[in-house]
């Protein structure tokens, strides 16, 4: 990958350290994310990548340190906080409103960009109506650009999990986030459909500028997308860098990638 | 909104067949008496007790919908409305000021049962969303008779409560039924087309589907549970009002919630025009079916003939008419 420039630190996480009663999920994890730039995370399985995702956008409060988000440190986000100031996220485990349309669920993706009050709304003339309109050309936007048009009606739930996992991919974009949390947007998909998905990552990155944290296990597409990774193991931060220095760090190479590279 | 064939078909097969059944009986039994105009008598009255159901059902379906839990406490919000009402209006409040005031209560309500309530609640399983409605509708029934008493109390809006006649005087139609009906119509159909075309609806209907999810696109919960129970607890007065002014404002007024279920089964948990259409078929179905059916078998069948109908129902479209299809990917 050539030589990318990026922009002044958007995210830092400080020494953040989590736990659930006796278990520590974290353990002081200290790395910063750059406006622009395509931050990956791995480590095998209960390293803790999603809790840190969880912490970054507020569903988990750590136990200490800090998060500094645009020039701003705080002890922990708020979920409805951070979806406020930029933050965007899709899971895992698909979290998409099933029984809803393609259309409604990226529709509420805009919920933080509307304002009008529920008076506005109950009356829904005017004001209200310019609204819902401006918002739903900004939505039909994001589906031609995620070539997902011909299941803009289809209640999500029907959907198969590559178009799902498209779907939900949409919604978070439809809040045009400052950051977007990415927490494995290709598990379970094959090569045809990770190609397609690495595709978008990398034009909203390209076209929107958005600043992207993915947790991915696929080696080939996070070393192929990333600017930097970090490395978690139990909780513990084992690396953090570029991705051929991650790829050639010995205790990386020990404790997740099993096999030395040639 | 777009209707499937099959409910379509469903709901023509129903309409005929309460066509056929009675005129059938009719003609083979002596002791059924059947004429057309009886017939569209008996049907329009019928009909119109079922938006009343309806009524019901809709607090029910708002609540659902925006938090997956089907809330016990609807018809104790329902007597608590009436109570609250009366009873402002009876320490000499104008009617019209009653109305606003106990709205007003309702909101205040709505807030209290969000803070200190669910708020504690999110992300818990649905059933003990369910327990807290349950010890809400023990409360708010108490609650009410202690403060307003609990003898029977009579409402009266100065709607006309008299029979009128219709078609020439071959059919007849109680005046606050229609009146009621008008109401009831109005409100429904503003709050369906609220919920299938506003940034608040759909907001709400995320919420129902997914809670983390929500929060994660920033809907705030809270907000949006305070609205929905705002407006069920809104729905609630005009049910009680309605309610209260036909068979007196009184305990019996929660029980009333009750009748809502078959109409739930039939229309769809989820779907506000689903409560509507399952309020008309339920209203008519059981009218139609105590007069011409009863008689035949010894009749009283008004009181059951409506869960008998909804279980028979469950076996073929579990989600209900117009409810949203249960998918399960395995």
């Amino acid at each position: 990958m050539t030589e990318r420039k990026l922009g002044e630190v958007i995210l830092a996480v400080n020494k953040i350290s989590l736990a659930f009663g006796a278990m520590k999920v974290l353990n002081e994890i200290t790395f910063d994310v750059r406006r622009g730039e395509i931050r990956s995370i791995i480590g095998p399985n209960g390293a803790g990548k999603s809790s840190m995702l969880n912490v970054i956008n507020g569903f988990y409060h750590p136990q200490e340190g800090t998060i500094t988000f645009q020039g701003e440190e705080r002890k922990e986000m708020e979920v409805h906080k951070a979806a406020a100031s930029g933050i965007a996220r899709t899971f895992q485990n698909i979290a998409l409103f099933k029984g809803m349309s393609t259309l409604d669920n990226i529709m509420t993706g805009r919920n933080q960009k509307m304002k009008c009050n529920i008076f506005q709304q109950a009356i829904y003339w005017g004001k209200a109506q310019k609204e819902e309109l401006a918002n739903r050309l900004k939505v039909e936007d994001i589906i031609d650009f995620l070539e997902i048009q011909n299941i803009r009606k289809t209640p999500v739930g029907r959907l198969p999990y590559g178009f799902q996992k498209r779907v939900e991919l949409g919604r978070a974009l439809a809040a045009e986030p400052e950051i977007l949390l990415l927490d494995e947007p290709m598990a379970g998909m094959n090569v045809e459909e990770k190609e397609d998905m690495s595709r978008f990552i990398l034009d909203i990155n390209d076209e929107f500028g958005t600043t992207i944290i993915l947790i991915e296990h696929d080696m080939g597409v996070v070393m192929d997308l990333s600017d930097r990774v970090v490395v978690l193991d139990y909780g513990k931060q084992l690396a953090d860098g570029k991705p051929e220095e991650v790829r050639n760090n010995q205790a990386v190479i020990d404790a997740y990638l099993g096999v030395p590279h040639e | 909104m777009k209707i499937e064939r099959d409910v379509l078909f469903i709901i023509m097969v129903s309409l005929l067949l309460m066509v056929i059944i009675p005129w059938t009986a009719g003609q083979l039994s002596e002791e059924i008496f059947f004429e057309w105009p009886f017939f569209f008598e008996v049907a329009i009255g019928g009909l119109l007790s079922g938006v009343m159901y309806s009524l019901v059902a809709l607090g029910f379906v708002l609540i659902f919908k925006a938090s997956g839990v089907f809330n016990f406490a609807q018809g104790a919000m329902v007597l608590f409305a009436a109570l609250t009402l009366v009873g402002i209006h009876d320490m000499g409040v104008p009617m019209w000021l009653a109305i606003i005031l106990a709205l007003f209560i309702m909101v205040l309500l709505a807030i209290a049962i969000e803070k200190l309530v669910l708020r504690h609640l999110v992300n818990q399983e649905q059933i003990i969303l369910f327990m807290a409605t349950i010890g809400i509708a023990y409360f708010l029934d108490g609650f009410g008779q202690t403060i307003w008493g609990s003898e029977v109390k009579i409402l009266d809006l100065g709607i006309p409560n008299e029979p009128g006649f219709y078609f020439d005087g071959k059919i007849l139609i109680n005046d606050f039924d229609l009146v009621a009906a008008l109401i009831a119509s109005v409100l429904v159909i503003a709050l369906a087309l609220f919920f299938q075309y506003t940034r608040i609806g759909r907001a709400l209907r995320a919420v129902a589907d997914d809670h983390q999810a929500a929060l994660s696109v920033g809907i705030p919960l809270q907000h949006i549970w305070t609205i929905v129970w705002a407006v069920a607890g809104m729905v609630g007065l005009v049910a009680g009002i309605m309610w209260g002014s036909k068979l007196g404002v009184q305990f019996s007024l929660a029980l009333i919630a009750l009748k809502a279920l078959p109409v739930l089964i039939l229309g769809g948990f989820t779907s506000v025009p689903g409560a509507i259409i399952g309020g008309l078929l339920i209203g008519a179905g059981e009218k139609l079916a105590e007069v011409f059916l009863a008689p035949m078998i010894g009749g009283g069948i008004e009181d059951w003939f409506a869960y008998m109908l909804a279980l028979a129902f469950l076996a073929f479209r579990p989600q209900g008419l117009f409810g949203e299809k249960i998918i399960e990917r395995v």
